[in-house]
């Protein structure tokens, strides 16, 4: 399964043989050039700044985040208390050539160690565009960019999980170019084209039962995985503004292999659009902030396989060609640079348990200790098909040495 | 009507030129950003119409806690040249703002890029950088432009920068720079009258901007609401903020627009201080509207709050508007 177990575990029906494609499609974590952030994006500039310049060498980091939780659940796999070091990430970053920055992030999650981003970024273009090759992740909305650690609540809401993957990336190319619209707007867009951009999660084993969702081996040009993104950020006022942006990420050929029973399905598809909105409100000290948004999703195609055995002995893929929806909304109100707050809403159609609704509710206070230690206190509610889960958690996450979380806008 | 529209069309076409002459004239202007409005105030003085100045921060914005905003990023990538405080004030946000408006002639070795802190001796230069020690600043406190003797040394940075970038008309560059130099040290010779006045008094601040300014004073700063630079006090240091107050009879709390001044609100009553906003910036206060006004009217906030007889100005000195 491609889920969070802190998110939703016991609610999803436990399909022995059955998998979202949706929440499948996902890889790598992070460590961006541009740290153009806007309002609502996931956690400011953490860790170490170039206050202390690391000219010629990389700049080395590591991040530590736990998590402990209290979980009242009606499954007892997911009932009760849990302590975690969710992962650990270890960056490099530095400028090998005047107009190329590179930058790798392995992350250790559970048994797993993982390359999950290693890219170069050139800048040497005339105007304002960046191209990026290597393993990175997608642009897609406004938390897709960012590793989980570095969200504004513990998980990733759950829409973006179900229908994108708890983290979404893969290796390819993306190129990357923003202009001015007037004194007071900036533009941007991007494309990208990727190998593959099937999802997994932290921690996930290789091998579990039930389908899986696979990119081909090697995959003609219009097979391959594509990501667009334009959107447009602008000045309202002094203390006001506002983003809107559009997003797609095309997967025109993939596969579900289910390797126990020795079935597949060919020829699939899934296109995943999304539309996002953020506005925000700072006061004349830039202390005290306001900020509200939200992303629509809609992914189209081919979303899970349940293997079946139509006739003893013989397993088929029955898959789930249909559309599923989602979205989540947040507000958040920092009342100083330390310490903030918010309620995050969010809902998606579960294309595991038949397109069920589920809805998920964050409340959450984060406490920013200082920019190389933050502390956050959550409550999560998730609701699906009349069960719920209540969650206590306590959030740690240590930043030692440079790791700026700084994402495209 | 028809024979009408010809001239009218001539006109609309003359009107365009005109348009594209005036904008090339505008065009000619240097497209000045400066990370701070005194900065900003600088510039203008010393560059007067052949400059087109913004500020990007308010005046009573957190230096440390300043957003990026689509207008900031569009203001670098326009600018022909940009004048930083320096000493790290900007250090957590420039760069990258830098690197996102991918303005490539901003650097120093153009000399579109100018740190307007080269020549100050900056006061609290750490000889451990390491965060046991907070938010250090490696090149020392960053806050220079709060000391009553860094206006020329500003001036100076800002008027070489315009000269080097804009030589044809350096005799206008010079002669508002000689102005400017001669109008600070006036002023200069002002504000040394208030230095006997509060040499030796006590003062307690929030965080460490008002250094140069009670350094200047020769005030002593007997205590810091951070217990160090960054970190928010904690309880027992805010009893121990208390005892220092009372202990030595501090008469008052200076404090930024930005700072927590709930905790030093409540420190004041606790102790009888006076808490003082002061503004960190220019434009932190409706005096504040220029560099000199700005030294000028927290002197005279400063010495309200201390009780203190006004200075013995000569009859013909006085502060700017």
């Amino acid at each position: 399964m491609h889920f969070s177990n802190l998110s939703r575990p016991a609610l999803v029906p436990p399909l022995l043989s059955t998998a979202a494609v949706l929440g499948s499609f996902a890889v790598p974590s992070f460590g961006q050039v541009s740290t153009m952030q806007t309002p609502g994006m996931p956690v400011p500039t953490a860790g170490q700044t170039t206050r202390f310049e690391n000219d010629f060498n990389p700049a080395i980091g590591l991040v530590f985040d736990f998590f402990a939780s209290y979980t009242d659940a009606e499954d007892d796999d997911f009932d009760g208390f849990d302590i975690d070091l969710r992962s650990a990430e270890l960056t490099g970053a530095a400028w090998v050539d005047p107009t190329a920055w590179a930058y790798s992030a392995i992350v250790f999650a559970g048994d797993e160690v993982e390359l999950e981003e290693a890219a170069v970024l050139y800048t040497g273009f005339d105007g304002n565009e960046t191209l990026r090759v290597g393993r990175f992740f997608v642009d897609f909305g406004k938390q897709m960019q960012a590793h989980e650690h570095a969200l504004r609540t513990p998980d990733r809401p759950a829409v973006l999980a179900e229908l994108l993957g708890e983290e979404l990336g893969g290796d390819g190319v993306q190129f990357d170019h923003w202009f001015t619209a007037g004194d007071d707007t900036i533009v941007r867009y991007s494309v990208g084209a990727f190998a593959s951009l099937i999802a997994h999660e932290h921690g996930e084993e290789e091998g579990e039962e039930g389908p899986e969702a696979e990119s081909l081996e090697r995959p003609d040009a219009d097979e391959l995985a594509f990501t667009a993104r334009l959107t447009g950020f602008t000045s309202l006022t002094d203390q006001q503004t506002l983003q809107l942006g559009a997003s797609w990420r095309g997967i025109p050929e993939f596969e579900f292999h289910d390797e126990e029973n020795d079935a597949e399905a060919e020829g699939l598809s899934n296109h995943v659009y999304g539309v996002d909105l953020t506005w925000a409100w700072t006061d004349p000290t830039e202390t005290e902030t306001w900020t509200f948004g939200g992303e629509y999703l809609i992914s189209d195609g081919d979303l899970s396989a349940e293997t079946i055995e139509p006739v003893p002995g013989t397993f088929e893929l029955d898959v789930l060609n249909d559309e599923a929806h989602g979205f989540y909304v947040f507000g958040d109100y920092a009342w100083d640079s330390a310490n903030s707050a918010g309620l995050q809403f969010s809902t998606v159609e579960v294309a595991e348990a038949g397109l069920e609704d589920m809805d998920q509710i964050d409340l959450y206070y984060t406490r920013n200790v200082s920019e190389f230690q933050r502390l956050r206190f959550a409550i999560t509610q998730t609701e699906m098909a009349g069960d719920e889960d209540l969650r206590f958690g306590v959030q740690y996450t240590a930043f030692l040495g440079p790791h700026a979380h700084g994402v495209n806008f | 009507m028809h024979h009408l529209k010809i001239p009218a069309r001539l006109a609309a076409l003359a009107l365009l030129a005109l348009s594209a002459l005036a904008g090339a004239a505008r065009g000619a202007e240097l497209r000045v950003v400066a990370t701070t409005p005194e900065l900003a105030w600088f510039a203008e003085e010393l560059g007067g119409d052949h400059v087109d100045v913004e500020s990007l921060t308010r005046g009573k914005e957190n230096m440390h806690a300043f957003g990026v905003k689509p207008r900031t990023i569009v203001s670098i990538a326009k600018a022909d040249l940009l004048l930083e405080n320096g000493l790290s004030l900007e250090a957590v946000w420039l760069p990258d703002l830098l690197l996102a408006a991918r303005n490539k002639e901003l650097t120093y070795d153009t000399g579109r890029r100018v740190n307007c802190s080269t020549g100050i001796e900056p006061l609290n230069v750490p000889t451990d950088l390491s965060r046991k020690e907070g938010d250090v600043h490696p090149m020392g406190n960053p806050h220079m432009a709060l000391s009553p003797l860094a206006g020329p040394v500003i001036a100076g940075n800002v008027h070489a920068a315009l000269v080097r970038l804009d030589p044809e008309r350096k005799a206008d560059y010079d002669k508002a720079h000689a102005a400017l130099v001669e109008r600070l040290a006036e002023a200069e010779q002002r504000w040394q009258k208030y230095v006997p006045l509060f040499e030796g008094l006590g003062v307690v601040v929030y965080h460490q901007e008002f250094d140069y300014l009670v350094d200047y004073l020769g005030m002593q700063q007997r205590i810091s609401i951070e217990p160090k630079p960054g970190i928010p006090p904690t309880p027992s240091h805010l009893a121990k903020v208390i005892a220092v107050v009372r202990e030595h009879e501090v008469p008052a709390i200076l404090v930024a627009p930005w700072a927590n001044n709930r905790q030093a609100k409540s420190i004041a009553q606790k102790t009888d201080a006076a808490l003082l906003e002061l503004p960190a910036m220019v434009g932190g206060a409706k005096y504040a509207t220029g560099y000199i006004a700005w030294i000028d009217g927290m002197l005279e906030e400063l010495r309200v709050a201390y009780g203190l007889p006004e200075p013995d100005f000569d009859e013909d000195e006085g502060g700017e508007g």
